[in-house]
């Protein structure tokens, strides 16, 4: 048993890495197909030729396309980003400050539309054939067809603009007026942190609702619903206890569906909001031409989702004995 | 009165089932059997409703909008200029009648909302309707060989997905269209190149459970080429899968096109909902201007919706989850 499990993770882990290989190589077409040279980007009118010259002789850009390949292959995978030309710092360093922010914001955001999404999915399925039942289900699939920035608008517009009650823009207060100890700090950081939170949460809660939906369908026609049903049990409990129970596996199976839903989330609430995380970063980065950053940015997006690909697929094979290890059929 | 039609259809076409048993009058009466339960589902009727306007919009938009494309408030087509006041009033609300008429008011830059709105169905109906298709004409057959043939086409086509499910969407995307500029093309391009996974995934699961049924055993047995094997006796009961992933597959097109248009990287030459929102926030009239803001939000989630909802029924009818 434990060989083919270690040889399931192997597998897996030669798979997470051929991905990275691809994304790099994916970078590095990119990189080379846009128009002109990319240090062209960098230089300004104003340059002599021999700046452009040595600008370009610094980033190698003569060198044979093989060698160019194999150094960028090279510096990647021994975490040498480069400089980024825009931040004027080293890109590992403007990277490394700006990931946590993001994790923070969808790693609450997934909490909360995993919180909500699921409950609704039991309840919408369990009164599947009930009269509002339609009605609820073409409400949430609404509410998940309208465009995230759209949503946040009209959040920021009611929340801050007409109540005043949330400020809508940036992580922190810019010059704060309240004293810097950690207390007031993290309340003022809550308090920003609420409507992009809401925004994100206000649209993705469907996605689990819409996976509970069918699998409740199933366990209401189920032999141990019946027989809850024939103890005498609330309709309560047997509703979240013996059915949502059961309903939530499609749930936990696909989470990683979920990631990807939050990355984009990401690229478009950090912007409404200025938010100052990784999605912006990546946007503003491909505006400004500042390639080094954005390829980099891109690059650790892409490591974050491969490694919890990773970690939830080794998860789920511990955790549902019923998915065998090795040759596992999907 | 309204239950009896619909009834009285599927029974005939169950009579024409048990009377000729040949494959094509049992699969087009299975057709005919699902789409007369889908015009019954009032999900399915929605999305068709909204998408019926949506495509009128589309095919004739001079006859639906209320004034064409170049027209201004104030000077109308002509080319005469607008005073500062008159200017300064834009975007302006609704208005009926003197000193000009637009139902659901101006943008900034003098133009009709309606409209705009009716203009840029076409970009949302086009960008939605190719993506997806280019996105199924790749992913299903490519699932479906790889369901069917297994060993190591299987093996190679799984690793290719495994290794581009791992490439972050909409930052592709972003990156995609930055460096091929921004033109429909290239966005509905980057959409279908990302939107083919799951179809494949999809399809290759629905495949590998129908080869293991007997009349395809039986099929092979009796030598039927792989190619009429596939086409008669997997392929049909692929396509109830397919054409549910071909709708999803609109709606997420439509949104994406959206999302890149707000940030700036959709062509905004051509008239779209998302070019539209994007407008609003560039000129400074998110907060201010409701009716030229909520219209383009209403129309992208309404569209979206029809074929969430389509999806929906049709995978009610087709019993596929």
């Amino acid at each position: 048993m434990t060989r083919f499990a270690l040889r399931y993770l192997l597998r897996r882990l030669v798979v997470a890495y051929a991905t990275l290989l691809v994304v790099m190589t994916l970078l590095f077409v990119l990189l080379r197909a846009m128009p002109g040279s990319f240090v062209s980007a960098m230089t300004t009118p104003g340059m002599t030729t021999a700046q452009t010259a040595r600008l370009e002789a610094a980033w190698g850009v003569h060198d044979p396309l093989w060698m160019q390949y194999l150094r960028f292959l090279l510096n990647y995978q021994t975490g040498n980003f480069g400089w980024s030309p825009t931040m004027h710092a080293p890109v590992a360093a403007v990277l490394a400050r700006r990931l946590p922010r993001t994790l923070v914001l969808f790693g609450a955001a997934f909490l909360a539309c995993y919180a909500v999404g699921p409950l609704v999915g039991m309840v919408l399925g369990w009164y599947r054939d009930a009269r509002g039942g339609t009605l609820a289900l073409a409400l949430s699939l609404f509410v998940y067809a309208t465009p995230v920035f759209w949503v946040a608008w009209l959040l920021v517009w009611l929340l801050d603009h007409r109540l005043g009650w949330l400020p809508s823009a940036h992580m922190v207060t810019q010059f704060p007026a309240f004293d810097v100890a950690p207390l007031p700090v993290a309340l003022d950081f809550l308090r920003h942190l609420a409507l992009p939170l809401l925004s994100v949460a206000a649209v993705g809660w469907v996605g689990a609702t819409l996976l509970v939906r069918p699998a409740m369908r199933d366990a209401a026609r189920s032999d141990y619903v019946d027989l809850a049903r024939a103890k005498g049990l609330r309709e309560r409990t047997v509703l979240f206890k013996h059915a949502g129970r059961n309903a939530l596996l499609p749930v936990t199976t696909s989470a990683a569906l979920a990631l990807a839903f939050l990355v984009d989330g990401a690229v478009v609430t950090e912007t409404v909001f200025s938010w100052p995380g990784m999605g912006r970063l990546i946007v503003t980065a491909v505006l400004d031409r500042d390639y080094p950053l954005a390829q980099a940015a891109f690059f650790l997006v892409a490591v974050v989702v491969v490694v919890a690909r990773l970690g939830l697929d080794v998860a789920y094979t511990y955790l549902d004995p019923r998915l065998s290890f090795g040759g596992r059929e999907r | 009165m309204t239950d009896r039609a619909p009834n009285d259809g599927s029974r005939a076409s169950n009579d024409a089932a048990g009377a000729a048993p040949a494959p094509a009058t049992r699969a087009s009466s299975r057709t005919r059997r699902a789409l007369t339960r889908l015009l019954r589902t009032p999900l399915a009727l929605l999305g068709t409703a909204v998408l019926a306007v949506v495509t009128c919009c589309a095919l004739a938009p001079d006859l639906v909008a209320p004034h064409d494309p170049g027209w201004v408030a104030y000077v109308g087509t002509g080319d005469g200029r607008l005073t500062l006041a008159q200017s300064r009033s834009l975007p302006h609300p609704p208005a009926f009648g003197d000193p000009f008429f637009a139902p659901l008011g101006t943008t900034a830059a003098g133009h009709g909302v309606l409209t705009e709105l009716v203009y840029g169905a076409r970009t949302a109906l086009l960008v939605g309707l190719a993506a997806a298709l280019l996105s199924s004409l790749v992913g299903v057959p490519l699932g479906l060989a790889s369901g069917y043939y297994g060993g190591w086409v299987d093996e190679g086509i799984q690793r290719v997905v495994d290794v581009l499910y791992g490439v972050p969407f909409l930052p592709f995307v972003v990156v995609l269209v930055a460096m091929r500029g921004a033109s429909t093309t290239n966005v509905v391009l980057a959409i279908a190149a990302t939107a083919w996974l799951n179809n494949c995934v999809v399809v290759r699961g629905t495949t590998l459970s129908l080869v293991e049924r007997t009349y395809v055993d039986a099929a092979r047995a009796a030598g039927l080429p792989t190619h009429r094997l596939v086409a008669r006796h997997v392929l049909p009961d692929v396509l109830p899968v397919a054409a549910v992933l071909l709708v999803q597959d609109a709606a997420t097109a439509i949104l994406a096109h959206a999302t890149l248009a707000y940030l700036g990287l959709a062509d905004v030459t051509t008239a779209s909902w998302g070019a539209m929102l994007q407008r609003v926030q560039a000129t400074g009239h998110v907060f201010d201007a409701p009716w030229w803001l909520l219209p383009p939000g209403l129309a992208i989630a309404s569209l979206v919706a029809a074929f969430y909802y389509l999806g929906h029924a049709l995978s009610d009818v087709t019993e596929v989850d």
